[in-house]
């Protein structure tokens, strides 16, 4: 009976070690930044792999040309500066937290046309032989776990990036096709337009209107 | 004896309780959290295929008074304009739907009328899809699994949702090659058009101007 109650404290150790694990996964969710735009994401443990990708997805630009990028910013709690990314329209970032507590990611935007980001963080926790040696239901199978799981979450963070990279070229390859159309329309109506102006010029130097013996 | 087994399996539960963020708020579930101005919406989107669990929970976080926590007012919409959630005033809510069509999932918040002041809100929202979205409690209680299973059950799960993006990257990628190479041929095409453009108009204006000078008795 013993055994049987140290089986399910185990478990449920087990159980709530794993609820520990499985933390800060956000979806791959997409914000317009006009001027700044911030989210904030709570660390749980000092030295743990914050990783993650945003990428900018533009809106249809047609006469102008590419928009310059927007700059991305993380803050850790004590307020400084622990990576920043300036002027580029997508990239992924790793870095391990300093300390615990609430980072601050911001996208600053430069120029006036709001920009769609999509981005997504992911903070890994694997524990280390210290949580082992202080924890006695820790297995090493844990760890081996976690490192497993974080490597499949890295996979899945590649493929949100070229899911979101994707839709931006997307996007240009529309804005390049109606451009194409657009821009070879015009073409012909300015030439036939610029034929019939000439046309019409040669006319009004040869009619009797206009000095008589000039031509 | 009793007393000892019983703080010993709760001690774990302890352990869970004291390390989330704000214990008078529930519920504690990892999330981002956004600021939402005192005036106007914040909104975040997703692009989502279709047939996919959309599984999300946002909660208002209010550390300076616990008792007065201001609201805010929600809605989802999907791709052709459907309501999917609207909320008004509520400190707290939760949806769930599963995508009928692919395209862009919209979640706007914004304030309530009744507490304009000019402080800034944070909303904390916790968006899952897809796998994430399982629920893998009520799985491990069918299938009477725990522990070490689970823990595998799940990585498979991941697993085939990775094959499963590959194969829509890869439908995706297929699409927008042919609309390359469509707008490739267009080019090429349309370039040799406006050669023809310009001939044609140019033969035109000679034989215009021509049958002019005639008429006008100079040639």
């Amino acid at each position: 009976m013993m055994e049987k109650r140290r089986g399910k404290m185990w478990a449920l150790a087990l159980m709530c070690f794993l609820l520990l694990n499985w933390v800060a996964d956000v979806s791959s969710l997409s914000v317009t930044v006009t001027d700044v735009e911030c989210v904030y994401e709570y660390v749980l443990y000092e030295g743990d792999t914050i990783s993650g990708n945003f990428v900018v997805v533009d809106h249809d630009i047609f006469w102008t040309s590419d928009h310059p990028g927007i700059d991305f910013v993380v803050t850790s709690p004590g307020g400084n500066t622990v990576h920043s990314l300036k002027g580029t329209s997508g990239d992924k970032f790793e870095f391990k937290a300093p300390r615990s507590g609430m980072y601050k990611f911001c996208f600053h935007n430069a120029y006036s046309t709001p920009e769609t980001v999509a981005f997504y963080i992911h903070i890994g926790h694997i524990p280390s032989d210290h949580d082992l040696a202080k924890d006695e239901h820790l297995n090493p199978i844990n760890v081996k776990i976690a490192k497993l799981r974080e490597a499949l979450e890295s996979v899945t963070a590649e493929q949100k990036y070229l899911k979101a990279r994707d839709t931006r070229h997307r996007h240009t390859n529309e804005s390049t096709r109606k451009r194409v159309i657009g821009y070879t329309v015009g073409e012909y109506l300015l030439l036939v337009a610029a034929s019939v102006l000439q046309v019409f010029y040669i006319r009004r130097l040869f009619s009797k209107s206009v000095a008589y013996n000039r031509v | 004896m009793f007393s000892g087994g019983l703080t010993a399996c709760f001690w774990p539960i302890i352990l869970v309780l004291c390390l989330s963020r704000n214990t008078n708020i529930l519920p504690v579930a990892e999330a981002i959290w956004l600021t939402i101005p005192s005036s106007g919406t914040k909104c975040v989107s997703e692009e989502i295929q279709s047939n996919v669990v959309v599984l999300a929970d946002y909660y208002v976080i209010d550390e300076n008074n616990p008792d007065q926590i201001p609201t805010i007012s929600a809605r989802v919409t999907s791709p052709f304009g459907n309501n999917l959630h609207h909320n008004e005033n509520a400190t707290h809510g939760q949806f769930a739907f599963t995508t009928s069509e692919s395209g862009n999932y919209i979640a706007c918040f914004w304030k309530d009328g009744s507490h304009k002041q000019d402080s800034e809100l944070t909303l904390g929202i916790d968006w899952k899809i897809g796998i994430a979205a399982k629920d893998w409690d009520s799985v491990a209680k069918k299938e009477k699994i725990e522990g070490v299973e689970l823990v595998l059950r799940r990585l498979q799960g991941i697993v085939e949702a990775i094959r499963g993006n590959l194969v829509y990257l890869k439908d995706r990628e297929a699409d927008m090659r042919e609309v390359s190479e469509i707008t490739n041929a267009r080019v090429a095409w349309f370039s040799i058009a406006s050669l023809g453009v310009c001939i044609a108009v140019s033969v035109l204006q000679i034989w215009y101007l021509k049958r002019y000078f005639v008429k006008k008795k100079l040639i």
